[in-house]
């Protein structure tokens, strides 16, 4: 049984790479980059199911970690010369897990509700910090900068086009959901479910839970700053938009829309609530939201499990 | 941080204890006071090695509140807690579980979402692997064969792959029982290992702890008479969180104060 569930998820998932590969063929521009964004949205959406969905911890505060691997990226590749995507890539991660550690190390230490505000109020932090932070950060205004090339010394140099970029983001976000997937059913993903299923029980039984909370955190806040570094690639500038709670709260509902605890949920769940919003926008230019939150309302009485939420013991078998 | 406390040391700090029987728990002058409560007034009390203690007492006595504080949950105002040797007075409940006291829970405390041997298996990796982050955690077959040996040997092997909220309510106790073995405990705390339990299934559960004392000291706190004077070799009264009287089953039963204050009910 095990044996045929390893064939069919796998097919499952060299199906829908394959899809995804051959989009930028076949779409226009605007439809290519819509699903590359998707991708980084998705992946920023998969990072907090790690804490939301596994650990049973909600962040508010994920467009913290989205946003200062935006800026740390785009600080790579402004004073970097040339740019380098790599530099880019650990720039951001570095930002990311810094900013993780710091929101980790307070906030594990509240539960529940309490964790949620800590992480909104670190995010907002960081938000107002970038955005009266003028001279470094370009304040409201944000930085612009170049893509750099896709290169290896030596190996190859390729330039970004956007159908090329969409192939990184792709191989990222795919790579990183085999980690994630990977990473939730190690010994420690383990510990983060039965921390979700009973904290009391699980420090009983020897575990200390503050510390595997701690690197829970560290490791959603490096995948939501591998997000950002992907979103400052797609779009070529960094701005505080994206470390405000919108984001934060936006993430939330694609992991809610999508299912929790299934990592590629909240990847449809974003796909879902993005072409949706695009859908109803073009139909409804000023009230769209009204609808979408009706839809968002509908999804959450009607299916509170999420739209993959059926699949969830399948996918994490 | 390993995997048993080291016993060498543990019994050359017993030993040095002038002439008292090797006690594995010893409390001295343990005392919690919840605002103007005394829950606990200082409580001397020791469990010798391979022994199965029991803690009686009417409701409120303070047994549950002993258990907190045995286990990290609660910290005690004032005196102290040894472990084989050791002061573990005021440790959070992982470190003492990794000092090797385990304890089940009188209201039912288990994983409810995840299958009876993944239950297990979480408890029995506490003690190694527990670290790893890209391994998938089927690929420790040590681990797995703890559990599954703890499961066997309280008898729920045949339910491994059942999630623990489709058990009968025995079964979740005996489950809890099973998740406190897995740690490899040298002390196994049981809180009301019977409660709410059918006649059937309170006599397989004696059965049980039997069997697991051979390996084991016990500490049990019991409501249910019969059990206790079956199991326990020593008890001791609890009463208002003070210690009433203490002893074996029989001069529990005639002793008059006990009788007064709590076997008449």
């Amino acid at each position: 049984m095990r044996r045929g569930h390893g064939t069919v998820f796998w097919t499952g998932f060299a199906v829908i790479v394959a899809l995804l590969i051959a989009a930028p063929l076949v779409l226009t521009e605007f439809w290519r980059r819509f699903v590359t964004e998707i991708l980084i949205w998705g992946l920023l959406a998969m990072s907090s199911d790690i804490l939301i969905g596994y650990t049973g911890m909600v962040s508010f505060g994920h467009s913290a970690f989205f946003g200062l691997g935006m800026y740390g990226a785009a600080a790579a590749l402004l004073t970097i010369d040339p740019p380098n995507l790599w530099l880019a890539l650990f720039y951001g991660l570095v930002a990311a897990a810094a900013v993780a550690a710091c929101v980790a190390y307070f906030s594990t230490r509240l539960r529940d509700i309490y964790f949620a505000i800590t992480t909104l109020i670190f995010s907002q932090i960081f938000y107002v910090i970038i955005f009266t932070w003028t001279a470094v950060t370009g304040g409201e205004n944000g930085l612009a900068f170049e893509r750099p090339p896709l290169a290896i010394p030596g190996l190859f140099d390729f330039v970004l086009t956007p159908t090329r970029l969409h192939w990184f983001v792709l191989a990222v976000v795919a790579g990183s959901y085999l980690i994630l997937r990977r990473i939730t059913q190690s010994p420690f993903g383990m510990v983060l479910q039965s921390i979700r299923e009973n904290e009391a029980r699980t420090r009983a039984i020897g575990y200390a839970v503050e510390r595997y909370k701690i690197v829970a955190v560290m490791l959603s806040g490096l995948f939501a700053g591998l997000a950002g570094v992907l979103y400052a690639l797609q779009n070529q500038f960094a701005a505080p938009d994206f470390v405000f709670f919108l984001v934060s709260g936006e993430t939330v509902i694609y992991n809610v829309i999508g299912g929790i605890g299934t990592l590629v949920g909240p990847i449809v769940g974003a796909a879902f609530f993005l072409l949706l919003r695009e859908g109803l926008s073009r139909f409804l230019t000023q009230y769209y939201l009204i609808p979408l939150g009706a839809v968002f309302i509908a999804i959450v009485i009607l299916m509170p499990q999420g739209l993959l939420g059926f699949m969830r013991r399948w996918l994490n078998e | 941080m390993t995997v048993n406390p080291s016993l060498a040391a543990a019994s050359s700090a017993e030993v040095a204890e002038d002439g008292k029987a090797a006690a594995l728990l010893r409390t001295e002058d343990l005392t919690i006071r919840f605002g103007g409560l005394t829950a606990l007034d200082h409580v001397n009390f020791a469990v010798p090695r391979s022994e199965v203690c029991a803690i009686i007492g009417p409701n409120g006595a303070g047994k549950s509140t002993f258990f907190n504080c045995l286990t990290g949950v609660l910290h005690p105002t004032s005196g102290a807690i040894f472990f084989a040797g050791a002061d573990i007075t005021g440790l959070p409940p992982n470190k003492i579980s990794q000092k090797g006291i385990a304890r089940s829970y009188q209201i039912t405390n288990i994983l409810p979402n995840a299958t009876a041997l993944e239950n297990v298996r979480i408890a029995a990796q506490s003690r190694r692997h527990s670290w790893s982050l890209f391994s998938h955690h089927r690929a420790y077959r040590d681990i797995i064969e703890k559990a599954e040996a703890a499961l066997d040997s309280v008898g729920l092997l045949g339910k491994a792959g059942e999630p623990a909220a489709n058990l009968s309510h025995g079964e979740q106790r005996t489950l809890e029982i099973a998740i406190a073995l897995a740690t490899e405990p040298q002390l196994l705390c049981l809180d009301e290992p019977t409660a709410g339990m059918s006649a059937a299934e309170t006599h397989d559960t004696v059965q049980l702890i039997r069997r697991v004392a051979a390996n084991l000291t016990i500490l049990i706190v019991e409501h249910d008479m019969h059990v206790v004077m079956e199991l326990a070799g020593r008890i001791t009264v609890l009463h208002y969180g003070a210690v009433l009287a203490e002893g074996t089953p029989s001069e529990i039963q005639q002793n008059p104060r006990v009788i007064e204050v709590y076997l008449k009910t």
